[in-house]
């Protein structure tokens, strides 16, 4: 019984907290302790989840207010058309002038995102994560930031979602759009009946090459040298990718980000364990 | 009870009906042929018998020339035994929905767990001791468990060559985990590792056969099925075309460039449960169902939504405007006859087949609601060719509301001036008892609308 109390009290204060950081005029920074979550979900189950039927019914100007284009409103109200084709025609949703051409997939508490906010300024960067808590905390930490930096503009071009990128992945983006994806300190899932749940596998990586458009990099970190073997197995037995040059990888700058700047990073640091970094290349689609 | 026919399947002339796990072949005149029955049902367990792999592997889809090859010569009509089983193929999963490649050579098996596997028809033994011309491509051999090595689009698995599996490997170290009870948990793993690496090496629990993972979805699939598009001065291209359960269609190339997904046909908001390619011969059209309200009519080479046809509104006709308010489609089937196409629409549960237009434009147009005695279960197309169409629908008798609906659950339609005319096939063999409640048959019988999603857990 005094478990569940204290369960309740737990719970209550989150709610409170959170409602609290939520309010309109507040810029203060969420604290992690407030939205921790049990840090694995089974991909497979049903979660409650919110997608679009396709890429073309994705409203992205929630997530993006700032690249909202306004349209004239005799744009909006279709010509007179008949019952059918204006069944057919996709949910008018407000457009953005950018594509999101950045994905992090399983961007946790979303330090990544928070450090390539201002490395690339012009660029959408997604953050996807499919637990709702931490989705909740990068949020309200996006939230905050973007206030506190409103002079500067900064931060308008990162965005959060909640979702099963596994699963949905291209209701999301359109073959092509992505120019690089994340893939950060992933869940290892050391048992071999788990393996199909991890997020770098020969088929997933079909779908992370159909969203990236040829010459597109996937970027992976993670601090377990077998995951790390899989994954450059994974990625180098699939036809659409290739390694990218060592050389290559230590000048791209993103992978120093990706190294110091995500929360599982800075853990790692502490714990002096090592950190296995490995790009991947999109190649062309070969003739036929 | 007697198990109701719940697959029929027309190649040729032969018209091929499952029940349970028999399997009975009819010339195209409906007089019965023979039977073939699967060995395990025999043995009198009735817990797994009505269900899509023990009809389909046995049979192979194709045209009797096909067939006649498959049986190494015996013209397999004239000696009154069509059927025998080629090859009994256990999948790692099991798989959902199987279809073959245009060549004929190849059976693609979608499976529960999202994955699609290429298998030879033949299997390369069989083919090189009956010195058939068309052996399927040999691959290189190298053994292969999904879980422990990486595994490539185009690897084999052939158990047979007896090389020994990788051994388990642990996967985490003293850097990567901290606590003192995950430290401890390393330890006695590594302590185990000698001893699951004997049980490794004793229980080769893999398939023994060749089979090739093509591609795959993080989600069950429903269907699969095979485009082929033909393209100006080039050899025709072909795709596979797989629906899941979390509404996607996917398109991707055809082997040995499965790994290339060229496009996904999106806009259906529940499950898709059945795929109809190329309805009237326009290779590019996608007909697609499932726990939709309509049929989508796709373009799906270019991943476009043509047009769509509501399947909910006519349902409504026939179970009553309040009873019926979500429908799961179980079979979408075109044919042509006349220069006419129809589509024929089987909805789960409902007593009557719906029948659309298939129009020039691509689009789909409600003709009329057939109504049957009970719900039927498969349909397909016995002859073409004569003026009148004849339909042969498997209805499940069980759910039949009069007396006269009871008795053969094979139904002749035919298509007559005064609209379709039913006639009873009689004479069936005799079979298919079982001891099974009606409420457990209902559950194998009728497993579509289970796809729907309804959790509602974070």
């Amino acid at each position: 019984m005094g478990g569940d109390k204290i369960k309740k009290d737990k719970r209550q204060k989150r709610e409170e907290y959170r409602a609290a950081i939520r309010q309109e005029g507040v810029s203060e920074l969420p604290r992690k302790k407030f939205y921790r979550q049990r840090a694995h979900a089974n991909p497979f189950s049903d979660h409650q989840l919110i997608y679009p039927p396709s890429p073309d019914q994705m409203d992205w100007s929630s997530l993006f207010p700032h690249y909202v284009v306004d349209e004239p409103q005799d744009q909006q109200t279709p010509a007179p058309e008949t019952s059918t084709s204006q069944d057919l025609a996709p949910l008018k949703v407000k457009r953005i002038s950018k594509d999101v051409e950045v994905a992090d997939i399983g961007c946790g508490f979303g330090g990544l995102l928070i450090a390539l906010a201002p490395t690339m300024p012009d660029t959408l960067i997604l953050g996807l994560e499919i637990r709702v808590s931490v989705t909740h905390f990068v949020e309200d930490r996006i939230k905050a930031l973007r206030a506190q930096n409103d002079e500067a503009k900064l931060y308008r071009n990162v965005g959060v979602l909640r979702a099963n990128t596994m699963k949905f992945l291209p209701n999301f983006f359109r073959k092509g759009q992505l120019s690089k994806i994340f893939i950060c300190f992933p869940d290892p899932h050391f048992k071999a009946r788990k393996h199909k749940q991890r997020i770098v596998s020969t088929t997933l990586n079909s779908e992370y090459a159909y969203v990236l458009r040829p010459g597109g990099i996937v970027y992976t970190i993670t601090d377990v040298p077998n995951l790390h073997e899989w994954m450059v197995q994974h990625f180098d037995a699939h036809p659409s990718f290739e390694r990218v040059p060592e050389e290559e990888q230590e000048a791209d700058p993103c992978v120093a980000i990706m190294r110091t700047e995500t929360e599982e990073g800075k853990k790692v640091e502490r714990h002096k364990g090592e950190k296995h970094v490995a790009l991947f290349r999109r190649l062309e689609d070969p003739a036929w | 009870m007697t198990l109701p026919y719940h697959l029929v399947k027309v190649c040729g002339s032969i018209v091929f009906a499952a029940q349970g796990g028999d399997i009975h072949s009819f010339s195209s005149a409906l007089q019965h042929i023979s039977t073939w029955k699967y060995p395990a049902v025999q043995q009198a367990d009735e817990s797994k018998a009505p269900s899509a792999e023990t009809e389909e592997s046995p049979a192979p889809e194709g045209p009797p020339a096909k067939r006649r090859k498959v049986e190494n010569g015996k013209d397999s009509v004239s000696n009154g035994q069509p059927k025998s089983k080629k090859n009994a193929q256990a999948m790692p999963k099991r798989p959902c929905a199987l279809a073959l490649t245009s060549d004929n050579n190849t059976i693609l098996s979608a499976d529960k767990f999202g994955d699609v596997y290429a298998l030879p028809l033949l299997p390369t033994t069989t083919t090189t001791t009956t010195g058939s011309e068309s052996a399927p491509s040999p691959l290189p051999s190298q053994p292969q468990s999904r879980s422990a090595t990486p595994s490539t689009p185009t690897t084999t698995t052939t158990p047979a060559a007896g090389q020994t599996p990788p051994l388990f490997k642990s996967q985490a170290n003293e850097l990567t985990v901290h606590t003192k009870r995950n430290l401890r948990a390393l330890e006695n793993q590594k302590i185990s590792l000698g001893r699951r690496a004997l049980a490794e090496q004793l229980g080769a629990n893999r398939p023994q056969f060749e089979s090739t993972l093509l591609l795959g979805h993080v989600s069950m699939l429903t269907a699969i099925c095979v485009g082929t598009v033909s393209v100006a001065g080039g050899k025709p291209r072909e795709y596979i075309l797989t629906a899941d359960r979390d509404e996607h269609i996917r398109v991707s190339r055809a082997a040995p460039q499965a790994h290339v997904i060229e496009g996904f046909c999106l806009g259906h908001e529940e499950f898709v449960s059945r795929l109809c390619v190329a309805p009237g011969g326009k290779a590019e059209v996608l007909i697609s169902g499932g726990g939709d309200d309509d049929l989508f009519v796709w373009d799906w080479v270019k991943g476009e939504v043509l047009g769509r046809a509501a399947v909910l509104e006519h349902v409504k006709g026939v179970a009553g405007q309040e009873e019926a308010s979500k429908v799961a489609v179980t079979r979408v089937f075109a044919c042509t006859w006349e220069g006419r196409t129809g589509v024929f629409v089987v909805v789960e549960r409902v007593p009557a087949l719906f029948h659309y237009d298939f129009l020039e434009d691509n689009t789909l147009q409600h003709r009329e609601t057939i109504p049957l005695p009970a719900n039927p279960l498969d349909v397909d197309l016995v002859e073409a060719a004569v003026a009148a169409p004849r339909l042969l629908v498997a209805v499940d008798t069980a759910t039949s509301t009069s007396t006269e609906g009871r008795g053969s659950s094979l139904i002749a339609l035919e298509k007559g001036e005064a609209g379709w005319r039913q006639s009873r096939v009689e004479d069936l063999p005799a079979g298919g008892d079982i001891t099974m409640s009606t409420t457990e048959l209902q559950k194998i019988l009728y497993s579509t609308e289970s796809l729907r999603k309804l959790s509602d857990f974070d």
